[in-house]
């Protein structure tokens, strides 16, 4: 926090009810999105790993036993069971960032309009960035 | 009236009982008086911060091990919905997840093979003889045998509770956010109005005596 000049000080004042709750709208969004961010990361990670296994999958022998982690322990499965079950898995991860994506969005559309809002009416004495 | 000590929260509350931190719309209103101390007001304030604070933490702390339980019950969850899937494709000699899977039959037949870890770093393998029943531990030293399906209802029921219990958690914290937004607003509001009136006695006695400077 840094003093403010004099004459922002009068601009202070008027703080109403409306504003508050923008303010307080801004400070949410922020703190969610960068949860939301934290995991996407990490279903992205997942994600990658995934497509990999996809591309080692396919040049895997027919016949092969593969071994697919379900929960803790790995299963010991033929290889199209595994192709199977890793299409369902890629299904639930890709439906979890597409989930997560749009919220995203949501909660960055939403600060975009709070941050006109408030830059406009409050100027140098809120700060809005990181 | 200018001392009268008012509580900082006001009675409403969110659905999980935590207090609403109060807006002021006008300092000189909230402070009752132009030479009200602004050092009580301030230091209530500070205890408000603290508790929401304290609240905060407690509340980041349930969601980290909720975060942290809920993989796990899903990935329960996801071993022995395998095993009932495993079981259906037996009795149901066409099922519908398994259409293109015919050619398999030998292995759905046979008893699962399944490389476990046994401790970090050290894996055994093991064959799961076909079974309709598993234990699941509930905790309190207590297990409990479940048929599948019986064992997927229960799972899935504790994967919702534990999935709208952080729910609720992440709700709440967005409110205590809220909420110290709020008191900081407000404690830099009575700060600054204090800074202001500050200046005008000065100014005001500053003028009274000119010859002063």
């Amino acid at each position: 926090m840094r003093m403010l000049e004099q004459e922002e000080e009068t601009n202070d004042a008027e703080v109403t009810w409306e504003d508050q709750q923008r303010i307080n709208s801004f400070s949410k969004l922020n703190n969610r999105i960068r949860i939301i961010e934290e995991k996407l990361q990490d279903l992205k990670r997942e994600k990658e790993a995934l497509d990999d296994l996809s591309t080692e999958l396919e040049l895997a022998d027919e016949d092969e036993l593969v071994l697919y982690k379900v929960g803790e322990a790995f299963i010991h499965m033929k290889q199209p069971r595994a192709v199977k079950r890793l299409e369902k898995d890629q299904a639930s991860v890709d439906a979890r960032v597409s989930v997560l994506a749009v919220q995203a969005d949501e909660c960055e559309t939403q600060m975009k309009e709070l941050k006109v809002l408030l830059y406009s009416k409050f100027g140098t004495a809120i700060n809005l960035d990181e | 009236m200018a001392s009268t000590f008012k509580p900082v929260f006001s009675d409403e509350k969110n659905p999980r009982g935590i207090p609403k931190a109060p807006f002021i719309a006008n300092v000189d209103e909230y402070l009752g008086n132009p030479d009200a101390d602004v050092e009580i007001t301030l230091k209530s304030f500070q205890d408000a911060l603290a508790k929401y604070r304290y609240m905060e933490s407690s509340l980041t702390q349930r969601r980290a091990s909720l975060e942290e339980k809920i993989p796990d019950i899903r990935k329960t969850l996801d071993m022995v919905e395998y095993l009932q899937e495993r079981r259906e494709g037996k009795s149901k000699a066409k099922d519908d997840l398994n259409d293109d899977l015919e050619d398999e039959d030998e292995s759905t037949n046979g008893p699962v093979k399944t490389t476990f870890e046994l401790n970090d770093t050290l894996y055994a393998e093991a064959e799961l003889d076909d079974t309709d029943t598993v234990y699941l531990w509930l905790g309190a030293n207590v297990m409990l045998s479940y048929k599948l399906p019986a064992a997927i209802t229960l799972l899935t029921s504790k994967l919702d509770v534990a999935q709208s219990s952080l729910n609720n958690t992440i709700e709440d914290l967005e409110f205590i956010r809220e909420q110290l937004t709020i008191m900081e607003v407000n404690t830099a509001r009575v700060y600054n109005w204090d800074v202001k009136r500050r200046r005008e006695k000065r100014e005001k006695e500053a003028a009274k005596q000119p010859s002063g400077k």
